[in-house]
């Protein structure tokens, strides 16, 4: 399996390492990543690898995200999907960008309707995120306040 | 390059309980940093990211004097747990939301009762299961309180002090808490829609994680005038509230990083972490944040005044009508306020950052309530659901050192997945209850995550505050009853 993301040690918080073959699939991991960490198992989809895999989305949501470079893109991006999460109450597992630029990007986030989480996410941090190619992979940290 | 690991020969020595990392260390720092602690406490946090966070810190525009830790201080993102910082309000100096934390006010409250542990023990397990049920707990429990829109507004601006209009709770219990519940200086135009429709069912609620409701009883009595005053005896039930501004304040602070990130080319500040984004105190960003925060922790006022409120409804009816609940005080512990203080013999107002700190000011001030002026302001430290927890008070040196400042907690030394692989929720639950402390908490990971292990001894966290003579120990509590969301 290739890797996707992997959690860090933090004391007081969470930390996640994230990894996609381009930026697309680097924002979309990210995405599923937060998600794991709020709710690892859902009742109405199967696991995979230690991953949740859905045969169908019955909820999505149109995000649309302006911010000053790519890591701020990021956190943006995903501050949004968790205030979606927190006021609709569904979990997001996958992305359809229309446009994803340095500093703009249009998507639609897929998910399924969840009440009740295992973690609570306060925010998405800048801490420590640096979006940065290594030996062909894209990866990045990031660290969540819990 | 910059230094990323800080070895023990980089600290000097200023007494047994405080140490320096001067100002040279690095070019970018613009005060010296300062971390309150024991030498052996150092192994703590010499493989996490604290020091550089807190050396992070001394680089914010303004700053005054140091860049301070607390001894319960740990890895955070931007500013350490345990930080505080000052900076000059009309001498450039910044606000840095990640120096007041996604949980604005997050804080403590204590309430005292009437009667004694021999006389609450016999309805103890009943006493927890009531307000386990009484008081929304768990990840993304709502509350019974539902808020309008206008209703939420009026929240914002008053804080607690809306409460009591609605009918919960005393006039009293506001007098019994920092800002009296209600910080001026609220603005609900600078809290935005997003944030506003997240707080609407949290009114009332603990939330998760490191919050809790505790009942507990006064072993340890240190300073009787102390005691007495804020209503404490030996053998003595109190309840303690831990919780904060929930998502309203989560969004709050993410929404002004946000638009402050977007405005740092503008400021020219060089910063060496983003998180640390800031905006001058007396800018419109600045401004606008302030205002937002100080809506945020009127928020959290409430809430917990609320959690008071349904605490003491509980009280009377599993103890009976007579048995009284005194709100002792209500202390935030990340905030940021402006006050004065003096620098170099003269008066600056400051931009006070305590973020998983507690202001503990001295006698005399005007910000304490008339019965405890003459001894000191409250502190309240939480420890852990299996260790003491301890009220201190504030004192004139605290005031001259730390801006009148002293830690907030124990603080964790360990991370939340390494606790859950070390120890079993369900173990901890049955060593717990075999020592007379009932548990009430339906998530089994979230207690091992929360368990004793994870956190610094806090006897020895104390012990640094008060030996640095930042506060004075009034009492020490040991738990009967933990209530807790997963």
């Amino acid at each position: 399996m290739t890797k996707d993301f992997e959690q860090l040690s933090h004391t007081a918080d969470v930390q996640l390492r994230v990894y996609g073959k381009d930026i697309e699939e680097l924002f979309r991991n990210a995405l599923r990543g937060m998600f794991y960490l709020v709710v690892p198992k859902l009742p109405t989809c199967k696991m995979v690898d230690d991953r949740i895999v859905c045969d169908e989305f019955t909820c999505e949501r149109d995000l649309k995200v302006t911010s000053p470079d790519r890591d701020a893109l990021l956190v943006d991006f995903l501050s949004d999907a968790l205030y979606f999460f927190a006021v609709h109450k569904e979990v997001y597992l996958d992305v359809m960008f229309k446009t994803l630029t340095d500093t703009k990007l249009e998507a639609t986030i897929r998910g399924v309707k969840h009440e009740g989480m295992q973690l609570e996410i306060k925010a998405v941090t800048y801490h420590d995120l640096h979006i940065k190619k290594i030996d062909g992979t894209w990866q990045t940290d990031i660290v969540f306040d819990i | 390059m910059q230094p990323t690991v800080i070895t023990f020969e980089d600290l000097i020595k200023i007494n047994d309980f405080l140490w320096e990392i001067s100002k040279s260390f690095r070019p970018d720092m613009r005060v010296p940093a300062r971390i309150y602690m024991t030498e052996k406490m150092f192994g703590d946090i010499r493989d996490d990211k604290s020091l550089v966070q807190l050396i992070n810190v001394s680089t914010l525009p303004g700053i005054q004097k140091f860049a301070l830790a607390m001894p319960d201080i740990h890895q955070g993102y931007g500013f350490p747990i345990g930080g505080v910082a000052a900076t000059a309000v009309h001498e450039g100096g910044v606000i840095s939301p990640g120096g007041i934390g996604y949980d604005i006010n997050c804080g403590v409250r204590l309430l005292v009762s009437d009667l004694t542990v021999g006389e609450i023990k016999p309805r103890l397990d009943t006493l927890a299961t009531a307000l386990f049920n009484a008081v929304p707990s768990g990840v993304g429990r709502g509350g019974k309180v539902k808020l309008s829109a206008a209703d939420m507004d009026k929240v914002l601006m008053q804080g607690a002090k809306r409460m009591v209009e609605l009918g919960y709770g005393t006039e009293e219990d506001l007098e019994y808490c920092e800002e009296s519940g209600c910080m001026p200086g609220a603005n609900v135009d600078d809290v935005s829609d997003k944030a506003k429709k997240r707080g609407l069912d949290q009114l009332g609620t603990l939330g998760s994680g490191n919050h809790f409701l505790e009942v507990q009883v006064v072993d340890e009595i240190y300073d009787k005038a102390a005691a007495q005053a804020f209503g404490l005896f030996k053998g003595a039930v109190t309840v303690m509230i831990h919780c904060g501004s929930r998502g309203l304040g989560h969004q709050i602070c993410t929404d002004h990083v946000r638009s402050m990130n977007a405005k740092m080319p503008d400021f020219g500040y060089q910063l060496p972490d983003r998180e640390l984004v800031c905006a001058p105190v007396l800018s419109p960003e600045g401004e606008s944040y302030f205002a937002a925060m100080v809506g945020g922790s009127n928020f959290a006022w409430a809430n917990r005044h609320l959690i008071g409120h349904w605490v003491r409804e509980t009280w009377k009816k599993v103890i009976g009508p007579d048995a009284e609940l005194t709100t002792v005080y209500d202390v935030s512990h990340n905030i940021g306020k402006r006050e004065t203080h003096m620098i170099d013999a003269r008066p600056v107002e400051l931009l006070v950052h305590r973020k998983g700190a507690t202001r503990a000011f001295g006698p005399g001030l005007p910000e304490i309530p008339s019965k405890y002026k003459s001894v000191g302001q409250p502190v309240f430290i939480p420890g852990t659901m299996g260790t003491s927890s301890y009220i201190l008070v504030g004192n004139n040196e605290g005031m001259e050192q730390s801006f009148g400042t002293s830690c907030h907690g124990a603080g964790r030394r360990m991370s939340r997945s390494k606790a859950k692989k070390l120890v079993r929720g369900s173990e901890l639950r049955k060593e717990l209850e075999s020592r007379g402390i009932i548990i009430r908490c339906d998530s089994s990971a979230g207690l091992a995550e929360e368990a004793p292990i994870a956190y610094k001894d806090v006897d020895i966290v104390v012990n640094v505050v008060t030996g640095a003579k930042l506060a004075d120990k009034v009492a020490r509590v040991k738990p009967l009853a933990v209530i807790k969301g997963g």
